[in-house]
């Protein structure tokens, strides 16, 4: 029993890593563009299968080809941001938040359905980074697991170097904290909201492209990772990078945990993902800017 | 220009009462489908076309509404009519309790909420075999003992009209105005003296109420109800269908939903190609015409038709 606690938890903890990189994309997107992304998870589904095929068509190596599959999902969102969210740097346009709303929510419709009939409604499966397991006493993990998380870390940290060491990522946050002054000193917003979807989209695809090892691609894989990026971004406050890192970790560890304690296994892995959701909708409740939200990115 | 709007209304009645005299039974029970969603469309548009609360959980009422009347008729043996009033009345008192819990957030953490109380739900209707029958779903026992459609046409068609036209009144009425005060600025409105609470929550339990009663028709009438009911693919064909009409008015939502439906079914050979039209149409229509594709095609449409008529008046007078 303890050794299954001990497996679920560091299973926990990977799925943390992976949900971190979901729901870091879904927050930068959120804090530039004031939108809330309702097609993030399906961009990660086009992130693991742009992945697939990448590894199964170009015969790129696994490890290359998560950078390959981030680099097609940055273009991929930015031609998403150019086609379709042009609109929301309008003035024309009244009620910005509505159409960012229901303009996403139309794309994951659109894109889940799509890759049905593009990469078929079957599971596919791209060969392991690494095949077999990694064995420590009772702890038995999947060398595939731990490189996801290894990758999944190492895209985080090269992540928070960019966004406060590099000119790009001051940029990115002071168009963050008003638009306004950002233009003043000669920042090109719109080029801003291009980077911050590219940016969002390409580390959602990673994540994809690292987990696809792990469970197998689906069209409709998003749909779960979809919400559980907003149980994260809420509870991580919209906007702080840090506190989504810190609560996907908690939720990838409870949530595993969760499914070993449940007295009844039968319903453990169904009301897992439940479990994520009645948490965020009580954190919804009862501190609406999340645990460690940032004031100022409120909504408009 | 008000008397054409008179005699299309006549048109359309007589053309509604003789429909299924016209067509074949498959056609009919498309079009007894497209009336329901419509219920579901032009409810979901007066909560966020009118009322502006953009909700993702409309059809967790719907499955609030069909269930309840479904295990009350089956497990507890209530005579089916009481159960589908019971299913109406669960989702107006769930829809107000949903209304009060979000009063405090808006716009995208509102859709949120209400998608994560729609996919919790779903879930728990999954989960909870014995209670629900899982996703394998419940059979419900049959309203009507007839061989066609017929009475199930007719009763569909009551309640679009008795639902459609008692919205209209509502949107016509003070609380129209409510509603699209606090549409546009909560903290004006409540400024300028609306209850902003009291009509936020009541937005919510009239357009639960009418997504309940879709749903307390549709398990009688298809006679089995799964979890399905209340998942995000079928939300996004509801939202389609009121975009594609114009969200901001309730014959364009009716009209939008009856068009997609038949649609649906026209396309139904074209399988999988179907979903991601509407979701492709719903784009095209967000990002190019705002204001729906039905609402504005059915003005510029009245508009030529007046102006030749005044025309002919014109040359006639000559």
């Amino acid at each position: 029993m303890l050794d299954y606690i001990l497996i679920q938890a560091a299973n926990g903890l990977v799925i943390g890593v992976l949900f971190a990189l979901i729901a870091t994309g879904l927050t930068i997107i959120f804090s530039i563009l004031k939108i809330v992304n309702f097609a993030h998870g399906e961009i990660y589904m086009m992130g693991g299968y742009f992945g697939y095929y990448v590894i199964t068509l170009l015969g790129v190596p696994p490890f290359p080809a998560v950078l390959v599959a981030m680099a097609i999902t940055f273009l991929f969102s930015v031609g998403l941001e150019r086609g379709l969210l042009t609109p929301l740097y309008s003035p024309r346009i009244e009620r910005k938040a509505d159409y960012g709303i229901l303009i996403t929510f139309g794309l994951s419709v659109f894109l889940r359905n799509i890759a049905i009939i593009l990469f078929g409604p079957f599971p596919l499966r791209p060969p392991s980074f690494i095949e077999g397991d990694l064995i420590i006493g009772g702890l038995i993990i999947s060398y595939d697991r731990l490189v996801a998380a290894g990758g999944g870390i190492l895209l985080l940290g090269a992540l928070i170097y960019f966004l406060n060491r590099t000119v790009w990522g001051q940029a990115l946050n002071a168009v963050s904290q008003s638009r306004e002054s950002a233009s003043i000193v000669g920042i090109n917003s719109e080029r801003m909201y291009m980077l911050a979807f590219g940016l969002g989209g390409a580390l959602a695809g990673g994540a994809g492209a690292l987990i696809a090892p792990i469970y197998s691609l689906s069209p409709s894989m998003g749909l779960v990772p979809d919400t559980q990026a907003f149980v994260i971004v809420i509870l991580g406050g919209l906007g702080s990078v840090s506190g989504t890192i810190i609560a996907a970790l908690l939720l990838g560890l409870s949530e595993n945990l969760f499914i070993a304690l449940l007295p009844d296994p039968s319903r453990g892995p169904s009301y897992a993902n439940a479990f994520g959701l009645f948490i965020m909708m009580l954190v919804l409740l009862v501190r609406p800017t999340g645990i460690f939200g940032r004031q100022h990115v409120a909504m408009e | 220009m008000r008397r054409l709007d008179i005699a299309l209304g006549l048109v359309l009645a007589i053309l509604a009462a003789a429909f299924p005299f016209l067509v074949n039974a498959y056609w009919l029970h498309v079009m007894i489908i497209g009336m329901m969603s419509a219920i579901m469309a032009a409810s979901w548009a007066l909560l966020a076309g009118y009322a502006g609360q953009f909700s993702f959980g409309h059809m967790a009422f719907v499955a609030i509404g069909g269930y309840t009347a479904a295990l009350l008729a089956t497990d507890a043996g209530l005579p089916l009519p009481l159960g589908m009033l019971a299913g109406v009345i669960a989702s107006a008192v769930f829809g107000g309790i949903i209304g009060w819990t979000c009063l405090r957030m808006s716009g995208p953490y509102l859709a949120i909420f209400t998608m994560a109380f729609s996919e919790v739900l779903r879930i728990v209707i999954v989960t909870e075999v014995e209670v629900t029958g899982g996703a394998g779903g419940i059979t419900v026992p049959q309203l009507f003992h007839a061989q066609t459609d017929f009475p199930y046409y007719y009763l569909i068609l009551a309640l679009l009209i008795v639902s459609v036209g008692g919205m209209m009144l509502v949107v016509a009425s003070r609380w129209g105005l409510f509603f699209r005060a606090i549409r546009e600025n909560e903290q004006a409105a409540a400024a300028a003296g609306v209850k902003v609470t009291r009509f936020r929550i009541i937005a919510f339990a009239i357009a639960s109420s009418l997504a309940g009663l879709a749903g307390a028709f549709y398990a009688p009438y298809i006679g089995i109800l799964t979890p399905d009911v209340a998942s995000q693919d079928q939300m996004g064909l509801v939202v389609a269908m009121a975009i594609v009409g114009g969200m901001e008015s309730l014959p364009g939502a009716v009209a939008g939903a009856i068009a997609v439906e038949f649609l649906v079914e026209a396309l139904r050979s074209y399988g999988q190609w179907r979903l991601v039209l509407f979701g492709a149409l719903l784009l095209f229509t967000m990002r190019f015409a705002r204001n729906g594709l039905i609402t504005p095609g059915w003005l510029r449409l009245r508009g030529l038709v007046g102006l030749g008529a005044a025309r002919l008046a014109r040359e006639a007078a000559d």
